[in-house]
């Protein structure tokens, strides 16, 4: 399909708050991104013309923020109301290999959904995982460096080549990724082993290293993972922060050149997965 | 006193008082104010007692609360408005699309952009968390109210000293450090909640901030031109709808209680002033406002801020020349139970006040209900100059516009002052100390040390137009910039600069050189990253203006602040004002914090403030170094009290200016600081730290009348430290020279360590990551 029949639903709720920046990474490429209110899948609250449903879409984002305020546990809130009704929907969307992006916030919500780390199912009944609070306790805004560590299925990367390394900067509090401490060993082969490990947190030298160049503590380094398939991705860094060179923290020292930014090929890559799929 | 016989309980089905202001002698009419807690003095009393005369009837205690929110020095600056009138009204108006509860200018051909900044100490200064989060809600809704899209945050806070021995601590009175941890929490969870980045800011410590801290908050904004929208009302008619949050008993008389010194007892007494926030409230708050507006569904809107339904309804319909009339019946509350005057004047956070035409009611009505953002209708616009509240069917309040909105003039009878007068205490001689020692100790003084603590706790990315950051410099080893800089629009490369600057020390030395300084910094601030100053903010923090001396204290910086933005052609685009800031025992120095904004016009330009690469040379730019060492962090150091605060010339200032900006859009400029607290050595050290490169410099020609220690560490005003691109050095130094614009060429950028000579001695020679070390860890050290 034409890159400009892609349609995009950036989902927001309540304290979603990275969606027009979300929104935007996707514009500039031409593709056709709209933002959703989650009310207007459940239909709640819509006129008629304001009513929608997943299948009409051929991507969905789930932005960065403080969705309900995180105040329970990050993303718990939005998962659970999504959850409610949806479940199906959503599992039929990624049957179909739709792809699915969660950053940040977003991130958080699909492993409150169960539809990451996804290693056995496309959808787990509880959370298999959780993005913990950070080591250091506190909400950290930072450059990271990421590696790009995937050898092919995340639908999300494929324009990035395997150990690069990409600067997209982290702003959280709850990014510390855990899973349950009895099964902590065979997830992170399994991850492994399924090549759904797509970015991993190192220093500038390439090495990993622990905080601050893993901001919080995250086992095994990991900033990012998708599922089985390929085609549910969720990251803690922010990569429509680091869209263009300009947005880098550190510019002034190089040069801006094309302008090109380290977080780009992420919406590169989903919409030519998109665009050559359907 | 037998205050209760003047009170008269009205027969209604809920509490309404009528207060008998006839018969009260002047002894119980400042008895009813008191016993109100609505702090207004006798003669405000008397003026009111006059006015029922006239009507024949005695007032509601609704009516009086009403007088008190509206009357209070908060909301109509009853002491300032001559000195403001005098000095920092009246320059460069024409440049001001709008100011109302936000300043508003043009941005570009299509765009405006909108500023605005205030203060929030007192209820800081009792619960820090959530003082600190309500300020940067209410500064984030007078944004919004003019129809823009709030892009950024700027908070300076001010502190006692974080090392403050627990038994100096006054009773009453929190910990700095506790303070300074609740307020970065607070800002921290609400300003990251709702998405809007904290960009900018400064935060400094002093004794005389102990009792009472300072917590203010700038916001700005982005809007195109049709959609800037005032807070008055269109026509009568227009119905006033009630969007957001509910009322409580929170945040009342917060007005009042800002106009009042703190004192030992004020945690239990003023408590129920301070507002709870919720950012998750405020969030589709801003959300619904600026989709209403957009879609031109709003005939005027207005934010709850002090006083709140009380004002907000008045001012709304008072601006446009017609009249109100509310009923309290609709209003949602927090809980049951609370009485009509309560919830006339409550200043419970998240609300805002639309007026709509009537057939756009219910549109209005379905966006918020999307968003699950509660909305009522409340009232309309009337055609007369009268203010009508009622609660039940029953009148409760009822007031001509020009009385009760309008405010008393307090022009003719404005407050004594004394001028301050200046000490001139001769410098003793003393014996030079060793320069390494000096720099080391100065990089870990918390006004100078590292911010980072503070910074990497916001979001300062959030929204993804943070083009030039609060910390400059190599990934991992960022040092301080001058200004943060955002590029608020997709398809322009145009920019917005902000800082905020005031140094303390200088203020309480000399009020009038320290706020020229403070524009001073301010313009430097902005124009080391490439930024035109555009605008200025102010709020001014001042102890209690019924002392004469602190009103001096006022005059004098005010006359400051006008002169130095007269001879700049900077206008004053919004600010506020608060007075007693005071406690037990100290007042706090006087604190005209300024904010500046300025105009990049293409952000690819921008300079930061690490050094870039070796073999660069380094120029001193600007006026000469003096032995301005009053109120200077080495004297301070040093505990010597003596010196002279740095003067300041526009002139000058405006001359170097221009040469840097356009030394920087020639592309010559590979890094720019401008020096400050600390002088020339700091500002060295801090561009060595963020891009991790030494630097060999020689100060022999730096005045040559001065000790080295005064060269290193004087804070002379108007004074950049620049490192040239090597091959553009010729061509820089004919764009200085054109303008007469003062340099001296001090090293180049080499190796990895800050070399320092003076006729030929080796002064200062310390390894780069020496200094970083000292400079980054030094409040990480104590707030862990």
């Amino acid at each position: 399909m034409k890159i400009e029949d892609v349609k995009i639903a950036v989902l927001r709720i309540e304290g979603t708050n990275c969606e027009q920046e979300s929104l935007d990474a996707f514009k500039r490429l031409g593709a056709n991104p709209e933002f959703v209110h989650l009310k207007q899948l459940l239909n709640i609250d819509c006129n008629k013309d304001e009513k929608r449903e997943i299948s009409q879409f051929h991507c969905l984002m789930i932005p960065g923020g403080f969705s309900a305020g995180d105040y329970i546990r990050a993303g718990a809130i939005f998962a659970a109301r999504i959850k409610s009704k949806l479940n199906k929907d959503l599992v039929e969307f990624v049957k179909q290999e739709y792809p699915i992006l969660g950053i940040c916030n977003g991130f958080q919500v699909l492993i409150e959904l169960g539809l990451l780390p996804g290693i056995d199912n496309i959808i787990s009944s509880s959370p298999d995982a959780c993005l913990n609070i950070n080591d250091s306790n506190r909400f950290e805004c930072r450059p990271t460096l990421l590696k790009h560590e995937n050898n092919g299925k995340c639908i999300f990367t494929s324009k990035i080549l395997k150990n690069e390394i990409r600067l997209i900067p982290s702003a959280h509090a709850e990014g510390k990724l855990l899973f349950p401490l009895d099964k902590q060993k065979k997830y992170i082969k399994n991850l492994e082993e399924n090549d759904q490990i797509v970015f991993r947190y190192v220093n500038p030298d390439g090495n990993y290293e622990g905080y601050p160049w893993n901001p919080n503590g995250s086992i095994s380094n990991i900033a990012g993972i998708c599922n089985r398939i390929g085609n549910v991705f969720g990251l803690m860094p922010h990569p429509e922060r680091s869209y263009y060179k300009h947005q880098h923290p550190d510019w002034t020292i190089t040069k801006l050149n094309s302008n090109l930014g380290d977080g780009k090929a992420i919406f590169e890559s989903v919409l030519d997965y998109i665009c050559k799929r359907f | 006193m037998e205050l209760d016989r003047l009170f008269k309980e009205k027969n209604y089905p809920f509490n309404l008082y009528e207060v008998d202001v006839f018969s009260a002698s002047e002894q119980e009419l400042q008895g009813i104010s008191d016993r109100m807690g609505i702090a207004l003095a006798l003669p405000e009393m008397k003026r009111i007692k006059d006015y029922f005369k006239n009507k024949k009837r005695n007032p509601t205690d609704v009516e009086l609360e009403a007088l008190g929110q509206a009357w209070s020095e908060h909301c109509c600056y009853k002491s300032s408005k001559v000195p403001l009138k005098k000095h920092v009204f009246g320059i460069e108006e024409n440049k001001i699309v709008a100011r109302e509860d936000a300043g508003v200018i043009e941005f570009d051909k299509n765009h405006y952009y909108c500023v605005a900044l205030e203060s929030h100490n007192h209820p800081s200064a009792v619960e820090p968390y959530g003082g600190a989060a309500t300020g940067v809600g209410g500064i984030v809704r007078d944004v919004v109210c003019m129809g823009s899209q709030p892009i950024a945050y700027i908070d300076p806070l001010f502190f006692g000293p974080l090392n403050l021995p627990l038994n100096e601590v006054p009773k009453g009175t929190k910990h700095p450090r506790y303070l300074f941890k609740g307020v970065v929490d607070g800002i921290r969870d609400y300003g990251n909640r709702i998405g809007i980045p904290t960009l900018s800011g400064q935060v400094y410590f002093h004794k005389g901030y102990t009792g009472n801290c300072l917590v203010n908050v700038g916001c700005i904004g982005v809007m195109k031109k049709e959609e800037l929208i005032h807070s008055r009302a269109k026509a009568p008619g227009n119905i006033y709808i009630y969007v957001g949050g509910k009322t409580g008993r929170d945040g009342i008389h917060g007005v009042t209680f800002a106009s009042a010194e703190l004192t030992d007892k004020s945690e239990e007494s003023s408590r129920s002033a301070v507002q709870v926030g919720d950012p998750i409230t405020k969030e589709p708050l801003i959300h619904v406002t600026l989709e209403c507006n957009r879609k031109g569904l709003l005939e005027g809107l207005k934010d709850f801020g002090g006083g709140g339904l009380s004002c907000v309804s008045g001012e709304l319909a008072y601006a446009a020349g017609f009249g109100a009339e509310i009923h309290l019946d609709n209003i949602p509350l927090k809980e049951e139970g609370l009485l009509p005057w309560e919830i006339w004047v409550s200043e419970s956070q998240e609300r805002m006040m639309f007026l709509v035409d009537p057939k756009n009611v219910d549109k209005v009505l379905h966006i918020c209900k999307q968003w699950d953002v509660t909305a009522v209708v409340v009232g309309k616009v009337i055609d007369e100059k009268i203010t009508r509240v009622f609660f039940r069917d029953k009148k409760i309040l009822e007031m001509d516009m020009d009385f009760y909105t309008g405010g008393p003039e307090y022009d003719s009878c404005q407050r004594p002052y004394i001028i301050p007068e200046i000490k001139r205490v001769d410098e003793k001689d003393f014996k030079m100390p060793d320069l390494n020692e000096i720099l080391k100790k100065l990089l870990t003084c918390p006004n100078i040390a590292s911010k980072e603590w503070v910074i990497r706790q916001y979001d300062h990315e959030v929204r993804g137009n943070t083009v030039i950051k609060p910390l400059q410099g190599k990934i991992g080893i960022q040092t301080h910039g001058d200004s943060t800089v955002l590029k608020p629009f997709e398809n322009s490369f145009r920019g917005l600069s902000v800082t905020a600057n005031i140094n303390p020390r200088f203020m309480e030395r000399d009020s009038y050189w320290g706020a020229c300084s403070a524009i001073d910094e301010t313009c430097r601030n902005l124009v080391s990253v490439g930024a035109k100053p555009d605008a200025l903010l102010d709020c001014l923090n001042f102890g209690n203006p019924e002392k004469p001396e602190r009103m001096g204290e006022f005059y004098e910086a005010c006359r400051g602040l006008g002169d130095t933005a007269r001879g700049l052609k900077l206008p004053f685009v919004s600010g506020n004002v608060s007075f007693y800031n005071e406690s037990v025992k100290t007042a706090v120095p006087p604190t005209p914090e300024i904010v500046g904004v300025g105009i990049v016009s293409d952000i690819r330009k921008c300079v930061t403030s690490d050094f870039k690469a070796e073999g660069n040379p380094i120029y001193l730019v600007g006026k000469e170094t003096e032995k301005e060492m009053g109120g200077s962090e080495y004297y301070n150091i040093m505990d010597f009290n003596e010196g002279i605060v740095p003067k300041a010339d526009t002139k000058q200032l405006k001359n170097c200016m221009d040469s840097i900006l356009s030394a920087i859009d020639k592309k010559n400029i590979a890094s720019c600081h401008d020096i400050s607290e600390g002088g020339i050595a700091v500002c060295l050290a801090e561009m060595t730290i963020g891009g991790d490169i030494g630097a060999e410099i020689d100060v022999s020609n730096i005045n040559k009348a001065l000790r080295t220690d005064f060269k290193l560490f004087s804070e002379s005003n108007t004074r950049w430290i620049l490192e040239i691109k090597k091959k553009y050095e010729k061509e820089f130094e004919k764009t200085l020279k054109k303008q007469n614009t003062p340099f001296i060429i001090i090293g180049i950028t080499k190796g990895k360590k800050l070399i320092v000579e003076d006729k030929k001695k080796m002064v200062v020679n310390l390894n780069v990551s020496i200094l970083r070390d000292l400079w980054k860890n030094a409040i990480w050290d104590v707030m862990g």
